[in-house]
């Protein structure tokens, strides 16, 4: 993912906003407060996380959806749904959005669909989060030959085409999964794969994170108090940045559900039948010139989802740094 | 400077060969399938088996292999052979590239011509229309998956099956020098699938970069120097803006030459990365290893070149 | 035998008792000297059987009865042939794979070969004439076949020299060597065999064959234990009695792999791959693996000595593709075909519009769904039966393409081959798991109790295996398999691979216990109906790699009338005993017969290809013409 260079966390100046009418106090607002209030005005983002919002609801009560819809479920088998030839027939008043070549029903794939790509997604990016902040805590605060050692490791991984990594992961461990079950093929696999293809640019954020704010006052002020470096780490530098913490991991979601996608087309992400809109999109590359139903409704239903969570991390990217400029 | 640069190319080579040996462990230790089974074909007993794993030296330890593997590499330029048809991998791979060269270079040159026109001028008329327009294009191919862009636009435009007969479809790719105008119309869909998201990305970043710099003070200080407004904008804003996309754009390409799975999958272009995909499946472990440290070394080389420009670029920059 | 796709067969028979006769064949069969009698097909037509709505076949897409030579034939031109196939064995002695044989026969010449147009009848190829009881080429009771080659047929460059009965020795003989391994060599000819050759006894590992003799440059006597006469005959028509030179080859074939036929190769044939005519080195001249092979003219090859043709100048295969993508641009394109399966929606687009441009052979070959018998949950037989019962079959046929392209199975022996009609024909045996070709849940729930599940659906712990192939219509078909196993409780883990590791690490590897491998097919070599069960089915045939008896059936009643049925000689008793072994099969469930084919084949709309009846209409090269 092409992202530019990583701003440094930039404390807004605080400033005193709005002044209430007499009677009241003057009260200037947190970074944190001002965050918020910057994201709200931001209207795009906001409608975009309320959809992401209305989504996840989605995936969470998809069989709930499915009912109320009136469509059969994502793994009911229909021949009568396709033609004498096999050919799946389009939309029609029982399958809005059609049937794929086993008479399943679009509509309740590709709502079952979003469970796959927001569980991968969201936990995905949350488990790289975690192990490349440790990584970047690590290389930054204690710098020296801690630093080189594990920056070089980290280059090393950005040197992996990470693509061919995925298909021979997923190749390896497709069957019976790899490292004695650790890997459990399928979900567990895809998994892997995005985190050892996107720690390394938390880490790096991170370690740019604490590399400056190892440098500041409170750091140093602690310091001078006796703190150990682990308390440091952990009362000091940690919280300060959880929120560019939260923005660029927010931003990496859709690269992550976008690679989770494409390792499906590539038939090495979640199995069959699980419904995977990757997975959908592939199924389609023979018959979508005829069938366009069951390759449109999926790809548009990725495209969305990863609009919506780009458009957030912009918002959240904005509001966290006013200086560089909103759309 | 000197010194930047050997001591990035001696890295280079450290790195290259740190990911040739990650690989190399990796595909013995969870190889999809039995290469000795897989080479000696459908209808080997238990002794030709062991006849093949001897000869293709499977019964020696991994760091034995490894060494001798790496030893073919640098001393012969003998990457070895298929496991699945006796091929020469070199000579494989060396028929695959000029089709990934073809799809990368004509990619690359598209999305730059693309996304840097259309950054700088979203930067400059920061707020218009047009810069809105563009930016929500550019978000929508952003969020787009690159394989279904592809779906699309056959779907659209290919000659075969498309709703507008203009462009050769999928399977059509021609060398160069078989048919040049062939090469060149059944190349135009996937090049604009791959320009099309990476300009996107390029434009947006570009943009974002350039609206700094022409916040930066130097800029004020130019101006008021009264120099014309273009010159500001590119000799000044532009050239210190341009460093991110270069280090993506390296990156990027380098990435690309190591072979673009997904679009040689749609278009069925026989280029380095289908070639990497399929002897994935088959197992065909000394293909996936030449073709993973050709990759490696486009990426490699890219970072160097990169960074090095970046140095040239910003004089700032000169890690101690 | 393996056919294109995913019917494939392969074949890695041990110098036990394995006899698997196999060959291609098409319902339309004359009878043979060897056959039985011949049966016509049923699904000649459309299918016959319920649950599969019938679509009518159009004029000129039956093969049988296709115009082979006369005025309309165009001589000259190129052909392309896409495949998304690429090639197993292109050294005769090893091939055992349709789509090897389509490129085997325009360039070797066996001792006998079939003509397009029949199934079970060979014709003299290399021979002159088909030796019989009455022309004194069977002698000894049908202990000696005396064979006569022709003369004027020379080797390609760089051997050039004129073949001799020396050169069909050697072939045989090195499909004994390890380095060659030619799959069927001991289920024919060696000690496997119902008539082994003399000298091929368990010991032999390779090297001049006793029983084989060349008194001289013209004439090859076979020898063999028992009496075999024309069932050896029709085994020497498979590619294995095409002649190789042992100058050349020899050393060759001392490599293990052999490189004849990897790197290196001389053809016999109007036809040879594109190669160096100093050396003979083809690798990276004629053929780039994965990508593409070109066949061109045999300088050498005398039209006179030849039945062929051969219209075509040059034939450029281009490997590789989507087979979907493959399909449209052979119909929509000009001078081209196709040679692996059409995809589904290819068929129908063909069928609706280019309905002169493709066409079905009837009696292909089976598919049939291979369940571990001796491990995991399907030992049991009554989940077994379950399984059968609740499989929508009818539906699998729509996922190829629908009726055109075949019938739903229900039994072995498939249709053209003897044996068919007394198995059961088109309904089969009417055992209450076979009565519903679209699946019938209540019968199925009765098997489950049976098997001792009170509910009717599977309550146990233990994780059924299906490991398929990713590709063409393989991966609909088995996410059908799926939900109806689903349907009856039971854990399913379902991983699609690549073809080749799906039989090469999984389905050939008993080791790996995999319980169920959905799309696996069988072709039979030759007209006799032990080669359509024996190999699958027989006990001491399993190996431990590469197997072919996937399921690992090892019913010892089975495997002892299969022994006592290979020995029948009388074609009526012989294709009698057969069927009731397909009956015992059909009664242990031991696989699910999936779909009885009716193989596709697509051609631009300039080319007048002629389909071969014996390997499931695939294109014969050497007489199809452009128009």
């Amino acid at each position: 993912m092409s992202v530019g260079a990583s701003e440094l966390l930039v404390e807004p100046e605080a400033s005193v906003d709005v002044v209430e009418l007499a009677g009241k106090e003057v009260a200037a607002r947190s970074p944190r407060q001002l965050f918020w209030r910057r994201f709200r005005s931001d209207r795009v983002a906001m409608v975009s996380a309320g959809f992401i919002i209305v989504l996840i609801l989605i995936a969470i009560f998809a069989p709930l959806i499915v009912k109320i819809l009136g469509v059969p479920g994502p793994y009911v088998n229909d021949p009568n749904a396709t033609d004498a030839f096999g050919s799946p027939l389009g939309p029609s008043a029982g399958h809005p959005f059609g049937v794929d070549q086993l008479g399943r029903d679009v509509l309740a794939r590709t709502i079952y669909g979003a469970r796959v790509s927001l569980v991968v997604g969201i936990f995905g990016t949350a488990i790289a989060t975690v192990i490349g902040t440790v990584v970047g805590l690590l290389a930054g605060y204690y710098r020296g030959w801690v630093d080189t050692v594990v920056s070089r490791i980290v280059e090393v991984f950005l040197a992996f085409p990470v693509l061919v990594m995925g298909l021979g992961i997923g190749a390896a461990c497709g069957v019976r999964g790899c490292a004695g079950g650790l890997i459990q093929p399928g979900l567990g696999t895809v998994i892997f794969i995005i985190v050892i293809s996107s720690f390394t640019y938390i880490a790096r954020i991170a370690r740019g994170q604490v590399l400056s704010l190892r440098e500041k006052e409170f750091v140093e002020a602690a310091r001078s108090l006796g703190a150990s470096n682990s308390r440091i780490l952990f009362r000091e530098i940690l919280p300060n940045l959880v929120a560019p913490l939260i923005v660029y991991s927010s931003l990496l979601i859709p690269t992550n559900i976008l690679l989770e996608a494409a390792l499906s087309f590539l038939n090495v992400g979640i199995r069959p039948p699980t419904a995977s809109w990757g997975q959908m999109i592939n199924d389609a590359s023979g018959i979508f010139n005829t069938a366009w139903w069951y390759m449109v409704f999926p790809g548009a239903a990725l495209l969305l989802t990863v609009l919506a969570f780009n458009l957030v991390g912009d918002g959240l990217l904005d509001a966290l740094n006013p200086r560089g400029e909103s759309r | 400077m000197a010194t930047y640069i050997v001591r990035r190319i001696l890295w280079g080579i450290v790195l290259l060969l740190a990911v040739s040996a990650i690989t190399f462990i990796f595909f013995n230790v969870f190889p999809s399938a039995d290469p000795a089974t897989l080479r000696a074909g459908r209808n080997a007993s238990p002794a030709i088996i062991h006849y093949i794993r001897h000869e293709l030296g499977l019964d020696r330890s991994v760091p034995v292999q490894f060494f001798n593997y790496m030893k073919n590499i640098f001393l012969h330029f003998n990457f070895g052979y298929s496991f699945y048809t006796g091929a020469s991998v070199l000579s494989l791979i060396k028929d695959r590239l000029p089709a990934t060269i073809s799809l990368a270079m004509g990619g690359a040159i598209i999305w730059l011509m693309l996304g840097i026109p259309v950054g700088i001028l979203s930067a400059i008329k920061r707020g218009s229309v047009l810069d809105r327009l563009a930016m929500g294009v550019a978000l929508v191919f952003v969020s787009m998956p690159v394989f279904w862009l592809g779906l699309v636009v056959l779907f659209l435009f290919a000659q075969d099956i498309g709703r507008f007969h203009v462009l050769p479809g999928a399977n059509t790719y021609t060398g160069l020098t078989v048919d040049p105008w062939k090469w060149f119309t059944s190349l135009i869909m996937p090049w604009f699938v791959l320009a099309a998201t990476s300009a996107a990305v390029y434009s947006r970043v570009l943009r974002g970069s350039l609206i700094e710099a022409m916040g930066e003070d130097y800029i004020r200080t130019a101006r008021a120097k009264g120099l014309r407004e273009r010159r500001v904008i590119f000799r000044h804003g532009v050239r210190s803006a341009i460093t991110p996309v270069v280090t993506i754009f390296g990156l990027d390409l380098g990435a690309l030459l190591g072979g673009a799975v997904i679009i040689e999958t749609v278009f069925n272009i026989p280029g380095i990365g289908r070639l990497n995909y399929d002897a994935i499946g088959h197992s065909d472990f000394p293909i996936v290893q030449g073709t993973v440290i050709l990759a490696t070394l486009f990426i490699v080389v890219a970072n160097i070149v990169v960074d090095i420009a970046y140095a040239y670029l910003d004089p700032r920059v000169r890690y101690s | 035998m393996r056919v294109s796709r995913s019917l494939i067969a392969s074949v890695a028979v041990t110098g036990l008792l394995a006899v698997g006769i196999t060959a291609c064949g098409s319902s339309n069969s004359k009878s043979s000297s060897g056959g039985g009698s011949s049966s016509q097909s049923s699904s000649a037509n459309s299918s016959s059987s319920g649950g599969v709505q019938s679509i009518p076949l159009k004029a000129g897409e039956n093969p049988v009865g296709q115009t082979l030579t006369g005025s309309t034939k165009k001589r000259g031109g190129t052909l392309t042939v896409y495949s998304s196939e690429d090639f197993e064995h292109l050294d005769p002695g090893e091939s055992y794979f349709t789509q090897d044989y389509g490129v085997d026969y325009p360039t070797q010449r066996p001792l006998f070969a079939y003509m397009p147009n029949t199934a079970n009848e060979v014709s003299p190829d290399l021979a002159t004439v088909i030796p019989t009881t009455a022309n004194g080429g069977i002698t000894d009771g049908g202990k000696t076949v005396t064979v006569h080659i022709r003369s004027g047929v020379h080797f390609s460059p760089p051997v050039n020299r004129e073949v001799t009965s020396a050169d069909v020795a050697y072939a045989i003989e090195r499909a004994a060597n390890p380095n060659v391994a030619n799959p069927y060599f001991p289920a024919y000819f060696g000690a496997g065999a119902p008539a082994p050759l003399q000298g091929t006894t368990a010991n032999y590992k390779g090297g001049p064959i006793p029983g084989i003799q060349t008194p001289n440059k013209t004439t090859i006597v076979f020898h063999t234990v028992k009496p075999s006469g024309s069932f050896l005959v029709s085994a020497l028509s498979l590619p294995i009695s095409a002649p190789v030179p042992q100058s050349f080859a020899g050393p060759l074939d001392k490599k293990s792999p052999t490189t004849y036929g990897t790197k290196y190769l001389v053809a016999t044939g109007p036809y040879m791959i594109k190669s160096d005519p100093k050396t003979g080195l083809f690798q990276g001249i004629g053929y780039q693996t994965g990508k593409s092979l070109t066949l061109v003219r045999n300088p050498n090859w005398n039209a006179k000595t030849d039945f062929r043709p051969a219209y075509l100048n040059q034939i450029n295969f281009s490997i590789g593709g989507d087979a979907t993508v493959i399909g449209r641009q052979v119909l929509q394109g000009s001078h081209a075909v196709q040679f692996d399966t059409p995809a589904q929606s290819a068929v129908k687009l063909a069928y609706q519009q280019y309905p002169s441009q493709i066409t079905f052979t009837q009696g292909s070959g089976d598919h049939y769904v291979a369940l571990d018998n001796a491990a995991g949950v399907f030992k049991d037989v009554n989940l077994r039966r379950a399984v059968w019962a609740n499989l929508d079959r009818a539906a699998i046929i729509k996922l190829r393409g629908g009726s055109l392209t075949g019938s739903p199975a229900t039994h072995f022996i498939y249709p053209g081959v003897t044996g068919y009609e007394q198995a059961g024909g088109a309904a089969g045996p009417q055992v209450p798991w076979n009565k519903s070709v679209t699946g019938n849940l209540q019968v199925a729930e009765q098997y489950m109790k049976a098997a001792g599940y009170k509910s009717g659906k599977y309550t146990g712990s233990a994780t059924v295996q299906i490991v398929g192939a990713n590709n063409g219509n393989d991966p609909a078909i088995i996410q059908l398999l799926n939900s109806d196993m689903t349907q009856l409780g039971f854990h399913t883990h379902v991983s699609l691979v690549d073809q080749s590791v799906m039989y090469a690490k999984y389905c050939g590897v008993p080791k790996q216990e995999i319980d169920a491998c959905p799309t696996v097919g069988w072709v039979r070599d030759f007209a006799d109906p032990l080669t359509v069960l024996y190999v699958p089915f027989y006990g001491p045939a399993i190996t431990p790699t590469n197997n072919s008896n996937w399921g690992q059936v090892n019913d010892p009643q089975i495997n002892a009338a299969m022994q006592k049925a290979a020995l029948v000689t009388d074609p009526t008793a012989r294709a009698q005993a057969w069927a009731n072994i397909d009956k015992m099969l059909v009664n242990q469930a031991v696989a699910i017969p999936e779909d009885f084919d009716n193989q596709a084949n697509l051609e631009s709309k300039d080319v007048a290809g002629v389909n071969e009846l014996w390997n499931t209409g695939t294109w014969d090269l050497d007489f199809t013409s452009l128009k």
